[in-house]
């Protein structure tokens, strides 16, 4: 049961999702004609705020949800038919598991829960503990365990089948330092593997370390979607200069070639637009000689929190989009 | 198929016997038919009767509060807990869902029914009463009783509150008892809508007065077979529809 080689593992046609919420019914778009394609073997990251209708997408994609109208399939079928889900992996966001269960029982019903019999059961149990190194809290009842060892067991339950495809919702979520390298080292293995990964953040700096494509979702709209590099344009946006022993006849006339500037005792920081402006600067310090030097010189890019800060409207509109990804009931 | 449900079945009934809930009303249970020595000096010579009687039908109130209120978070909580999420993005139909939800409140409540008629023969041998197996016919068809009363849960779990279906449920068992009085009242009734309305809910609640038969146990009259069959079988069709009827809203369900 292969599909054809050039067919996208995920693609969605003008995909559009409409809340109704309220006394009043009033309607909500979690998103508005949204294209998508992820070829198989690729990361993926989806990037968005928080409202922005990651979680909706994601619901769909798993068949948990009905789009209102457009087109979503995954391995070219409905998402909804359980023979599509014997090929993926689910994490949701901020997972809650049954609190009564020990590691070891949540991974024994999520593999009988996949169809898994026997001996097969033991065996990918035993393999996904070690995986998300959680061997040591086999038999003991999740209750207890923090946001990073959930989020740990979340990771073992959706790989438990050896999916082809792992969508995750906001996987970083509760994890520290050291839990996001781990699990950034298990996506990329995935991909090693041949596996497609899809998921969901807010935080740029996942996307930036082990991406192959972003997507950039807006009030449920697909703003850009392509590589970091094209998206982030590698053109520098300002030059910093930190200056020291300037005095101040000097410091007047660099404070207006400068676009910004920050004093602090005798050192100053200004933030020059280009190299002709830079140019300007070194030719005054080189006038003003005795101890005024340069003590660094730092291009600044534009970084996709600058990218966020231009494209996102007002927090308003977010939240009411925000506030219906919940509503389970 | 067969894997899947019973792995659902499995974790309810792992979760009910987790639960304190369930633990709290079999104590109680027991509690309750221990109680019926304290009561005896009342009976007049027909101890031995009025225990029986108040055994049985704690019993069979205890295993439907278990029903009413352990059914009624069912679904209900696995979508509040989210946990819904993990179950159904496995390979698990919705209908399969609901069928090993079901399952395994019904292994629960055999075990409850277990349990508590273990307690009420051993408090029989304690207190010299004598305990015929014969009894255990009432015992039976309180499990058919449970089998309708569990679905009626399931059926508001899928798309209520568990207070409200636990009230809806509990209501439903209540009335289920009368049925017999309602179809008296659509007789006599002069109201157009009095009549309407108590034929309806005649034909449509459940006729549970018909899984009682403590009354011929405990007097050693003699039992119906052909009757107890016909309840047994009317338990099951209407469970199954019940179930079918969930499964539909369901499956239908947005999350």
């Amino acid at each position: 049961m292969s599909s054809p080689v050039n067919e996208p593992v995920i693609n969605t046609f003008r995909l559009t999702k409409v809340y109704r919420s309220g006394f009043r019914l009033k309607s909500v778009r979690a998103l508005d004609s949204l294209d998508l394609q992820i070829e198989k073997g690729e990361i993926f990251g989806f990037l968005g705020p928080n409202g922005a209708g990651k979680t909706t997408l994601i619901k769909i994609l798993m068949g948990l949800s009905k789009p209102t109208s457009g087109e979503a399939s995954v391995f070219g079928e409905s998402p909804r038919g359980a023979r599509v889900k014997s090929r993926v992996g689910f994490l949701p966001e901020s997972p809650y598991f049954y609190d009564y269960l020990t590691a070891a029982e949540f991974l024994k019903l999520s593999a009988g829960l996949s169809g898994m019999r026997g001996q097969e059961v033991a065996h990918s149990v035993r393999r996904l503990l070690k995986l998300v190194r959680m061997e040591h809290a086999a038999n003991d009842q999740m209750r207890g365990f923090s946001r990073g060892m959930l989020q740990r067991m979340g990771i073992a339950q959706a790989l438990i089948n050896d999916p082809e495809l792992v969508i995750l919702d906001e996987p970083m979520g509760g994890l520290d330092p050291v839990g996001r390298k781990e699990f950034r080292d298990i996506i990329v293995a995935l991909r090693e593997r041949g596996k497609t990964v899809f998921f969901s953040t807010h935080i740029l700096t996942d996307v930036e370390m082990i991406c192959d494509r972003v997507g950039i979702v807006i009030s449920g709209k697909m703003v850009d979607v392509g590589r970091l590099s094209e998206i982030l344009t590698e053109e520098v946006e300002s030059i910093e200069v930190a200056i020291a022993g300037v005095s101040g006849k000097f410091r007047k006339v660099l404070e207006r070639v400068a676009r910004h500037s920050i004093r602090s005792g005798d050192s100053l920081l200004l933030s020059v637009r280009n190299e002709s402006d830079l140019d300007k600067v070194m030719a005054i310090l080189r006038e003003a000689g005795g101890d005024a030097r340069i003590k660094s010189l730092v291009p600044q890019r534009k970084t996709l929190e600058d990218y966020f800060m231009a494209h996102v409207g007002g927090p308003a509109s977010r939240d009411a989009a925000g506030r219906r990804n919940h509503d389970g009931y | 198929m067969i894997g899947r449900i019973s792995a659902v079945a499995s974790n309810t009934f792992r979760e009910a016997i987790r639960d304190k809930v369930l633990l709290t009303l079999l104590v109680f249970g027991v509690l309750v038919m221990g109680s019926a020595k304290v009561i005896q000096p009342l009976a007049l010579g027909e101890e031995s009767k009025v225990v029986k009687d108040l055994g049985l039908a704690s019993i069979t109130l205890f295993c439907v509060l278990i029903a009413v209120l352990v059914g009624g978070r069912l679904v209900y909580k696995e979508v509040e807990k989210r946990t819904i999420y993990i179950v159904l993005a496995k390979p698990v139909r919705r209908w399969e869902f609901v069928l090993g939800k079901y399952a395994g409140l019904m292994a629960v409540l055999l075990a409850s029914l277990v349990i508590m008629t273990v307690g009420f023969y051993l408090i029989l041998f304690a207190t010299g009463i004598d305990a015929p197996a014969y009894m255990l016919w009432s015992l039976l068809m309180t499990y058919f009783e449970l089998v309708v009363v569990t679905a009626v849960a399931v059926l508001f779990s899928t798309f209520v509150t568990p207070i409200a279906s636990a009230v809806f449920t509990f209501a439903t068992y209540v009335v289920g008892h009368l049925t017999r009085d309602l179809r008296l009242l659509a007789a006599m009734s002069p109201s157009p809508i009095v009549k309407g309305g108590s034929q309806f809910l005649y034909y449509v609640l459940p006729n549970l007065s018909n899984f009682n038969i403590r009354g011929e146990v405990v007097h050693n009259a003699l039992l119906n077979p052909q009757a107890l069959a016909l309840s047994a079988m009317y338990a099951v069709v209407y469970a199954a529809t019940l179930l079918l009827i969930s499964v539909f809203i369901f499956s239908r369900k947005d999350f």
